[in-house]
């Protein structure tokens, strides 16, 4: 630790903080531009200058490049480094266009404040401005070069943070130029960062555009829905509608950025399909009839006869309220997630973990990355992005997957089928590689090789690949690092976590399932789940939803099962309503409401400006949180910060639910689920092609497809095939080729890739089309388009 | 006056010396010499002793640059030449390539011996292709002596010398941009610390000296530290320099003087004197980015100590001579315009400075300008010069000081008169 005493004021700060932090802590803002917490110094912009008066680096110095030093006196005020900050701004301002009244920026740019905190208010330039042309850079990022400021924070985020390689800094002098070789939409899925980290409107969020005024934003600080990692956000809306998403900070977690499909996939909180009142039967009615009705139902059938599902997306609070419903009502079949095995495996993940999970801090500061059954950039962006860190830093990063996992850097990579997974990872506990062949015996080596070498060394999983068995065999492998490495699985929901904790070891949905054909159960209540879209076997489905008397669907999306249920109650979306989502470490974050729900206001320009008639309703502002439902069905009316602390008092493993601060982790506990594995992997034969659903940036996630945003990114449905699989069919790449499985058929295009294996197709969920929700593998025939049906 | 010469000492204006024209005249004795005989601390520690100072513009020490570098540390090590001549006004290290390009290359073998580093590049401006060729040719000639290459004179010691052609921008000149640019990146200078001797190029350590400076190494090496040192007519210089002469002068030619050699005998005797008879008034005594002679200095030595108490600099010693009909606040614009183009535009006083600067000298220019211009043109000066990222924006300002330092009358001339006066 190092005091010093900057404007006469001391303050002790850890060495290596430089000038600028250390003021900072004192409150004290040093204006700055290029200098940003994630990316570091790099003292282009020059207006953090401040006087040193002590000896030791005397003069003006850029507050960001100095060392706080034990002793050190720092004058922010003195003349020369005021005088020299005025002369930056007045330079910065020479070619900015004054077009703040028109410009997206307007109210959050930092190049308004820092021109006030700079104290040059006259324009002494008489001179022309440099203009640029713009490029179409896409969907999501809107360019306005002409107020670039030129500190170069987009190419470092871009490039040097997310290693992305289509977008870089062209020309020189005063013409330097920040886009892209040519007009196209940036290819990044972190491409949206640029609007978070341009201190000005150089480049915005094209979906928020002409939208509001950031002083008119509602905002509050969120929690991403879109994968198990929490990365923290903050969404704004205006007029009912969620408007964006920006990133929030998380140190632990996502730092100071996140994913494009986190950032530009809101919009299912405005769908318009989205259904806002009660139904019963398909008629419209009101809440309270709707609850008396579910209500009348469950008594009339008993409790033991009603099966309970929340899911992996739902709040916590809502799945602790669903439990006690349950057990109030007198049902032992309650269930929070609806695809078995990625219950299975969040459920394997949180009894057998040790207490040496790792955040994606830890991720960023490891040295050795193995990933096992892990996509990062499809199922978890910032994860890669976290990895990329540690890699830039010196990581070494290795890969055993069945995809041919594409990474935004450098790693060696195994291509294996899913199903050896379990067995490589306790092959490298056992060290034993006989059954295997030489070129991964090679690889194995090379990986216990570095593991041994690193100081740590961290396991990452992905649960939908590796499965209870995998995610069993990853934590007992994980017992044998370093003290200092750990392990990390990522799984599905933003909550499954939560979800896989309050399960425990009971019934998971198979035997919800298997009850509902035996008609022991014949009423099914789903919050916030849809078994008609996340549930693997569609036929086992349908079979026995004909056997189903009754069931009732609680959502903010509408989804298939919204059409099939008897009663319908609209949710609160998450950006409507308080909650907590446990991620995928173990850490609690909760999430508070931006918007209260309602039909989002529509001003079209053309004279029909609404309100033009004044009610005391809001229109569409039927749905209420979940939580709130079923407290209101329960009898029990609870505010979320009581329940909080009912549920920490019901299980201790909660305890700190009810406390404000964010991000506790919470205990892990002992249980492990009592299923078994109903299939195998079917038909082991080898000439059997086998349909592997994988992860897709932009199309997997029971959101995702309801967020128009990101309609024009979506890829195409198309297949990945291995070169001999694609040789013996007869397709090239690029045909279309129909593909056929027990499910059904699907005419898709073949992508063949180099890195695929034999025998294994690869279907990308790119949304609609993908017919699987992924997580297990199923037989599959490939006929070329126009062959004869057989 | 005739004085002795070391690197001009094979010229035949319009002629090149290759290897056996090289041989003759003692060439690779220097090299022979110390791979015998020398330890590379010797090396280090005579040229340190000569007083040889870089001839790339900074003139500093190269013994001591020298001494900073871990030549005992494993792994690669660089040695970088710096050839990116593109101050205006200078075009010595193109003369001296086109004359005797092995000396070049002898040099760089010793240091490369001196460093310990197994890999030397030479960073060569696309607008010197036939000095890349002659370099090429000299390589190849080396290797097959045996001078170059794989253990060499049966040392143990390797040493490769690759020839790289860059786009040629001013800002490849700064030793960071260039290393950035010979790694293939963007050229935008390195922030300093680490010194490029501690994470240079390809993130290893690395010594970037000049062409002049590594030609000037066999001579100290065959001739002695005293002796070189003896060869400059001051006592704080050492060695002889390469003027390139140019502007109002009846022979604009580069020679090879004593460091130490007054200006009025480059301008009045090797100069041939100002053009058609007219009035010694200015010169630029080291390139563009030095700040301005004036008649009243025409006594001063031209070494890097002496010239500093002048209030200048030595840099390249491109000399630049303008007549007394020459506008000086013209001269300055010329000037700040050129490095305003050649900005790579990482920091602001350089990048948006620059241009408003020019900007205000067009003002003055156009007769336009107002006593709050005069005060605008003080702040600008006095918050670019020694506020930017790399020199580049500080030596700009060089020809700015040097306006106000001999020329601010005529500054206020242009406000009075509301014109240009030599217009």
């Amino acid at each position: 630790m190092v005091t010093l005493t900057i404007d006469n004021q001391s303050i002790t700060v850890p060495k290596g903080t430089t000038v600028l932090d250390a003021a900072e802590k004192l409150g004290i803002v040093v204006p700055h531009f290029c200098y940003h917490e994630a990316l570091g110094a790099v003292g282009a912009c020059r207006l953090c200058a401040v006087y040193i008066e002590t000896e030791q680096s005397k003069g003006v110095q850029m507050s960001c490049l100095v060392e706080a030093a034990e002793g050190m006196v720092v004058n922010t005020l003195e003349p020369t480094a005021v005088e020299l900050r005025q002369h930056v701004i007045e330079w910065l301002m020479t070619n900015h266009p004054h077009d703040c009244p028109v410009c997206d920026e307007g109210g959050e740019c930092q190049l308004q404040d820092m021109t006030i905190a700079g104290g040059q208010s006259i324009r002494r330039y008489r001179g022309k401005k440099r203009t640029y042309s713009n490029q179409e850079l896409g969907p999501f990022i809107e360019q306005e070069m002409n107020r670039c400021i030129q500190c170069y924070r987009c190419v470092r985020t871009y490039r040097d943070y997310f290693g992305g390689t289509d977008f870089g800094v062209m020309g020189s002098r005063n013409r330097v130029f920040f886009g892209r070789f040519e007009p196209g939409r940036l290819e990044s899925p972190f491409s949206g960062n640029l609007a978070d980290v341009c201190p000005t409107g150089v480049f915005t969020d094209k979906t928020y555009r002409f939208k509001s005024r950031y002083w008119d934003l509602q905002e509050a600080e969120s929690i991403c829905p879109h994968c198990s990692l929490g990365c923290a956000t903050i969404p704004g809306g205006r007029y009912r509608e969620l408007q964006r998403v920006r990133s929030g900070t998380s140190k632990e977690v996502n730092g100071h950025f996140i994913c494009d499909r986190g950032r530009f996939g809101y919009g299912y909180v405005n769908h318009p399909d989205r259904l806002r009142v009660p139904r019963i039967n398909g008629e419209e009615c009101d809440r309270h009839e709707a609850l008396a009705a579910i209500n009348d139902k469950i008594e009339k059938l008993g409790g033991e006869a009603v099966g309970f599902l929340g899911s992996s997306r739902t709040a916590l609070e809502t799945n602790a309220m669903i439990k006690s419903w349950a057990e109030q009502s007198g049902s032992k079949s309650v269930c929070f997630e609806c695809h078995p095995q990625r219950d299975n495996a969040a459920r394997s993940w949180v009894a057998l973990r040790g207490d040496r999970g790792r955040s994606l801090a830890d991720i960023r500061r490891s040295d050795f990355i193995l990933l096992l059954g892990s996509d990062p950039l499809n199922e978890a962006p910032m994860l890669a992005a976290a990895i990329r860190q540690a890699e830039s830093s010196g990581s070494q990063v290795a890969v055993i997957d069945a995809r041919p996992v594409k990474l935004p850097f450098k790693a060696a990579h195994l291509v294996v089928r899913p199903e050896k997974l379990s067995t490589i990872i306790r092959a490298l506990k056992s060290g034993a590689f006989d059954n295997f062949e030489r070129h991964e015996q090679l690889f194995f080596e090379g990986v216990l090789k570095s593991i041994k070498k690193a100081e740590r060394p961290i396991l990452v999983g992905g649960g939908d690949l590796l499965q209870a068995e995998g995610v069993a065999a990853l934590c007992e492998l994980m017992a044998q690092l370093p003290e200092a490495g750990g392990d990390f699985v990522h799984l599905s929901g933003p909550n499954s976590y939560g979800a896989a904790m309050l399960s425990g070891a009971a019934p998971d949905f198979e035997t919800i399932l298997d009850d509902i054909i035996t008609g022991k159960i014949r009423a099914l209540v789903c919050v916030e789940s849809d078994p008609f879209a996340d549930y693997p076997d569609r036929k086992r489905l349908q079979e026995a939803l004909s056997k189903l008397e009754f069931l009732v669907v609680a959502d903010y999306i509408n989804g298939p099962a919204a059409a099939k249920a008897d009663i319908f109650l609209p949710t609160a979306a998450p950006a409507e309503s308080a909650g907590t989502y446990i991620n995928c470490e173990g850490r609690m974050q909760r999430f508070k409401p931006v918007l209260k729900p309602g039909e989002p206001l529509r001003i079209t320009g053309d004279g029909g400006h609404p309100p033009r008639r004044f009610s005391h309703e809001t229109p569409g502002d039927q749905p209420r949180s979940a939580a709130e439902f079923i407290a209101n069905l329960v009898g029990q009316p609870v505010t979320i910060n009581d329940l909080r602390q009912q549920i920490a008092a019901d299980d201790d493993r909660f305890s700190g639910l009810d406390q404000p601060e964010q991000g506790m982790l919470c205990r892990a506990n002992g249980e492990l689920p009592t299923t078994v594995n109903r299939e195998d992997v079917p038909g082991k034969g080898d000439d059997l092609l086998h349909l592997l659903p994988v992860a897709d940036l932009f199309g997997s996630g029971p959101l995702l497809s309801y967020c128009s945003a990101l309609d024009a990114v979506r890829s195409a449905p198309c297949v990945v095939l291995s070169e001999s699989d694609a040789a013996s069919i007869g397709v090239a790449n690029g045909e279309n080729v129909s593909l056929q499985t027990a499910e059904g058929k699907l005419a898709v295009e073949v992508r063949i890739d180099a890195k695929a294996l034999p025998g294994l197709v690869l279907i990308p969920q790119t949304g609609a089309d993908a017919f699987l929700p992924g997580g297990v593998m199923i037989p599959c025939s490939i006929r070329k388009n126009g062959a004869r049906d057989e | 006056m005739k004085h002795p010469q070391l690197l001009f000492k094979n010229r035949i204006p319009g002629e090149t010396v290759f290897f056996d024209g090289y041989r003759k005249s003692g060439g690779y004795e220097g090299l022979e010499k110390t791979i015998k005989s020398m330890s590379p601390a010797e090396v280090t520690e005579l040229v340190k002793a000569s007083g040889l100072c870089g001839r790339g513009g900074a003139g500093f020490p190269t013994g001591t640059k020298w001494s900073f570098f871990p030549s005992d540390q494993p792994g690669p090590k660089y040695l970088v030449c710096n050839c990116d001549e593109m101050e205006p006004g200078t075009y010595k290290d193109g003369v001296l390539l086109r004359t005797d390009p092995h000396q070049l290359i002898e040099g760089m073998i010793i240091t490369a011996y001196a460093l310990q580093t197994p890999e030397a590049y030479v960073f060569i401006r696309y607008a010197y292709e036939d000095c890349a060729q002659n370099l090429e040719r000299a390589v190849a000639e080396a290797k097959e002596a045996g001078y170059l290459g794989k253990d060499i004179l049966g040392s143990g010691f390797s040493c490769e010398i690759h020839v790289h052609r860059s786009a040629g921008r001013y800002i490849c000149g700064e030793e960071t941009a260039l290393l950035s640019g010979l790694e293939g990146r963007r050229p935008n200078p390195r922030l300093k610390p680490p010194f490029p001797a501690v994470r240079g190029l390809f993130d290893r350590p690395t010594t970037v000296n000049n062409v002049e400076t590594l030609a000037n190494i066999q001579h100290i090496v065959t001739g002695g530290a005293d002796w070189f040192k003896s060869l400059a007519l001051t006592e704080e210089g050492a060695g002889t320099k390469l003027f390139g002469l140019s502007g109002h002068l009846e022979k604009t030619e580069c020679f090879e003087l004593p460091l130490g050699v007054t200006l009025d005998e480059i301008v009045n005797e090797h100069g041939g004197g100002v053009r058609g008879g007219k009035k010694f008034k200015a010169c630029l005594p080291g390139g563009a980015s030095t700040p301005y002679l004036a008649a009243n200095h025409l006594d001063v030595p031209l070494d890097f100590t002496a010239i500093t108490r002048a209030g200048s600099r030595l840099g390249t010693a491109g000399v630049t001579v303008f007549d007394e009909e020459t506008c000086m606040v013209a001269v300055t614009l010329n000037l700040i315009r050129f490095f305003a183009r050649e900005s790579c535009g990482w920091c602001t006083p350089c990048r948006d400075g620059l241009p408003y600067v020019a900007w205000l000298l067009e003002q003055f220019e156009q007769g336009e300008a107002t006593e709050e211009h005069l005060e605008n043109l003080r702040g600008q000066f006095r918050n670019i010069a020694g506020r930017s990222f790399c020199a580049l924006a500080e030596g700009a300002m060089g020809p700015v000081e040097g306006l106000f330092n001999c020329f601010e009358e005529e500054l206020v001339d242009h406000i009075k008169k509301g014109r240009c006066p030599f217009k």
